[in-house]
C-alpha cells in the first residue's frame, strides 16, 4: 500500500488545524498515522503590536523526518508538496500553463440576428458539367 | 361666628370644606393655618397638605383623632432623610458642571454619589465593601518619569514607590499609549477618567505614606503547606534552602521565588548600619545588573528561536516554518508536549468550568 504524506484535519468548526502526517493511503483521514511530522495552522494571524496588516501562517515541521519519508518514497499530497517545496525539500511543482483563451468565444454569433455580409463570389467561370 | 371659607373657584371638594367648617367650630386654629396655605396654593393646581409640626405629614391632618404611629421602617426612613440623606434633598446644580461634565473646583458642586458618605463607601447598602485606592495621575506621572526619563530599573522603581512590578509595567505601557494618542491627536476620554477617579480613593505615593501594596509576596507551593518532621543534627546550620530541599527537590527556596530578591541584600545592609543612600545606590546598581542579564537572556532566547525558524514570504502571507524534533513524543507516544493534535483524547470544550477566555496577551 502507498504511504502518503498528507494533512489530517483537527480543530473546530470554522477553525481548522492540521497535523502533517505520514500514513497509509487507504486509512481514514484522521485515524492514527504512522507518524506525525508537523502541524499546519491555516488561519493567517497578525503579530502582536503589528499594525502593518501583514499576516503569517505558522507551520511546525520536523525537516529531518520529512526528508527521510520523501527519500523512501512516501507520496505527498498537493498541499503537503506545496509546503515542503517552500523549504526546499521538494522541487516546486510547476503548474501547467493555462489553456490559451480563445480570442472569440464559441457562442459569438449564435444570437446575432444580423446576417453577416456574404463573401463576394469570385467571378469565375462555372465549372463544366460533369459527364453522366 | 366661625370664619367662612369662600367656596367659589378654589376647587376644594365639598367634603373637605365640610371638614374645615367642622374643625373651625371645634377651634382647630393650628390646622386651619395649614389649610389656608393650601387654599393659597390652589392657583398652582397642586394640593400639598402642610403641617406646622415637625412630625412627618399625615394623611389626614384635619382629623382630631390621634395621628397614626409610624412603623419602624418609616421611622428609619425619616431619620435617614434628616441625617445622612439631607444632602440628597437638593439636586446638584447643572451650572456647576463644565461643558465636559467635569466639576468646577472649589465650589463644592458635582454629583451626589449615594454611597460616598465618608469617601470610601461605594455602595449605599454595602458597608463591607471598601474600594482599594488606585494610583492617582500624579503617581502615574512619577512612575513613568522614573522609568522612562530617569532610566531606573523596574525593580528599583517598584521598591521606591512600593508598587508591584507588574503594575509599574502596566502604568508605563498605558502612559506610552496615551502619549502616542496625544501625538496623533486622538481624542482622550478625559471626562470619563475624571468621573471614575472622583468615585475612588486615590494614592499619590508621597514619601512617608503607607506602602501602596505588598511588592515581594511569594507564591506558597501546595507541597509546603504540610508539616514536616525532618530530623537533622543540632549543630547543622539549617537554612531556607535546606528547608526547601526537605519539602522536595522541585521546591524553590523563598529567596529564589522573590520578585525582587535584591531587597534582601538591601535590608541586610541597612540593618548592618550602611548609610541609607549608599545602600540604595548599590541596590539600584544591583537591580540594573540583574535586569540587564535577564534582557540578554531573553534576547538570546529570541535569537535561538529565530535561528530555528524559516520565513517564506509569498504574495499573500508569510509562512513560518519552525523546525522541531517529532520523535520527542514520550514513552507512550502521547506526551503532552508532543507535536500536533493528540489522538484518542477527547476535547473538553463542552465540559463545565473550562476557561475559554484568553488569560494573557502576547
Amino acid at each position: 500500500m502507498v504511504v502518503k504524506m498528507r494533512l489530517a484535519r483537527f480543530g473546530r468548526r470554522n477553525q481548522p488545524f492540521y497535523n502533517i502526517v505520514v500514513t497509509q493511503a487507504r486509512t481514514a483521514r484522521d485515524s492514527r498515522p504512522l507518524e506525525v511530522i508537523g502541524t499546519y495552522d491555516p488561519i493567517p494571524k497578525a503579530d502582536s503590536y503589528d499594525t502593518s496588516g501583514k499576516l503569517h501562517k505558522d507551520i511546525k515541521l520536523d525537516k529531518r523526518r520529512a526528508q527521510y519519508w520523501v527519500g523512501v518514497g512516501a507520496q505527498p499530497t498537493e498541499t503537503v508538496w506545496r509546503l515542503l517545496s517552500m523549504i526546499g525539500i521538494l522541487q516546486p511543482k510547476v503548474n501547467p500553463p493555462l489553456p490559451k483563451q480563445r480570442a472569440v468565444p464559441r457562442w459569438t454569433g449564435l444570437f446575432n440576428t444580423k446576417k453577416a455580409p456574404a463573401p463576394k463570389k469570385p467571378n469565375a467561370p462555372a465549372p463544366p458539367p460533369q459527364p453522366k | 361666628m366661625p370664619p367662612r371659607l369662600r367656596s367659589g373657584g378654589n376647587g376644594l371638594s365639598p367634603l373637605l370644606l365640610t371638614c374645615v367648617e367642622g374643625l373651625s367650630q371645634r377651634g382647630g386654629s393650628r390646622l386651619l393655618a395649614g389649610l389656608t396655605a393650601i387654599i393659597q396654593n390652589q392657583s398652582q393646581s397642586t394640593i400639598t397638605l402642610q403641617s406646622s409640626s415637625r412630625s412627618p405629614p399625615c394623611s389626614a391632618p384635619f382629623s382630631t383623632s390621634a395621628p397614626c404611629e409610624l412603623n419602624r421602617e418609616q421611622r428609619r426612613m425619616w431619620a435617614w432623610l434628616r441625617g445622612q440623606g439631607k444632602k440628597f434633598k437638593t439636586a446638584p446644580d447643572p451650572d456647576q458642571f463644565g461643558p465636559d461634565g467635569e466639576t468646577a473646583p472649589g465650589n463644592g458642586g458635582g454629583p451626589n454619589y449615594v454611597g460616598s458618605f465618608d469617601g470610601t463607601q461605594v455602595f449605599k447598602n454595602n458597608k463591607v465593601f471598601k474600594s482599594e485606592p488606585v494610583l492617582s495621575e500624579k503617581a502615574r506621572d512619577a512612575i513613568f518619569s522614573a522609568v522612562v526619563e530617569d532610566q531606573l530599573p523596574l525593580k528599583a522603581v517598584s521598591q521606591k514607590f512600593g508598587v508591584d512590578m507588574r503594575r509599574i509595567a502596566a502604568v508605563v505601557r498605558m502612559r506610552s499609549i496615551e502619549r502616542n494618542w496625544i501625538a496623533s491627536k486622538k481624542p482622550l476620554a478625559r471626562p470619563y477618567q475624571r468621573a471614575v477617579l472622583a468615585m475612588l480613593p486615590q494614592a499619590d505615593l508621597n514619601p512617608g505614606e503607607m506602602p501602596f501594596e505588598p511588592i515581594n509576596d511569594i507564591h506558597v507551593h501546595m507541597a509546603t503547606m504540610q508539616q514536616l518532621f525532618h530530623p537533622t543534627s543540632e549543630s547543622r546550620h539549617f537554612t531556607r534552602r535546606d528547608a526547601a530541599k526537605a519539602f522536595g527537590a522541585h521546591i524553590l527556596p523563598p529567596d529564589d521565588k522573590l520578585r525582587i530578591p535584591e531587597m534582601i541584600d538591601l535590608e541586610r545592609k541597612l540593618a548592618s548600619g550602611v548609610p541609607s543612600e549608599e545602600a540604595h545606590d548599590e541596590f539600584v546598581a544591583q537591580t540594573a545588573r540583574t535586569e540587564a542579564a535577564r534582557a540578554k537572556r531573553l534576547k538570546g532566547r529570541r535569537t535561538m528561536a529565530e535561528l530555528n525558524r524559516t520565513r517564506v514570504a509569498t504574495d499573500r502571507f508569510e509562512f513560518r516554518f519552525e523546525n522541531f524534533n517529532s520523535s520527542a513524543v514520550g514513552r507512550t507516544g502521547r506526551a503532552r508536549t508532543a507535536i500536533g493534535w493528540r489522538y484518542g483524547v477527547p476535547s473538553h470544550d463542552r465540559k463545565p468550568d473550562q476557561v475559554k477566555i484568553p488569560t494573557k496577551m502576547e
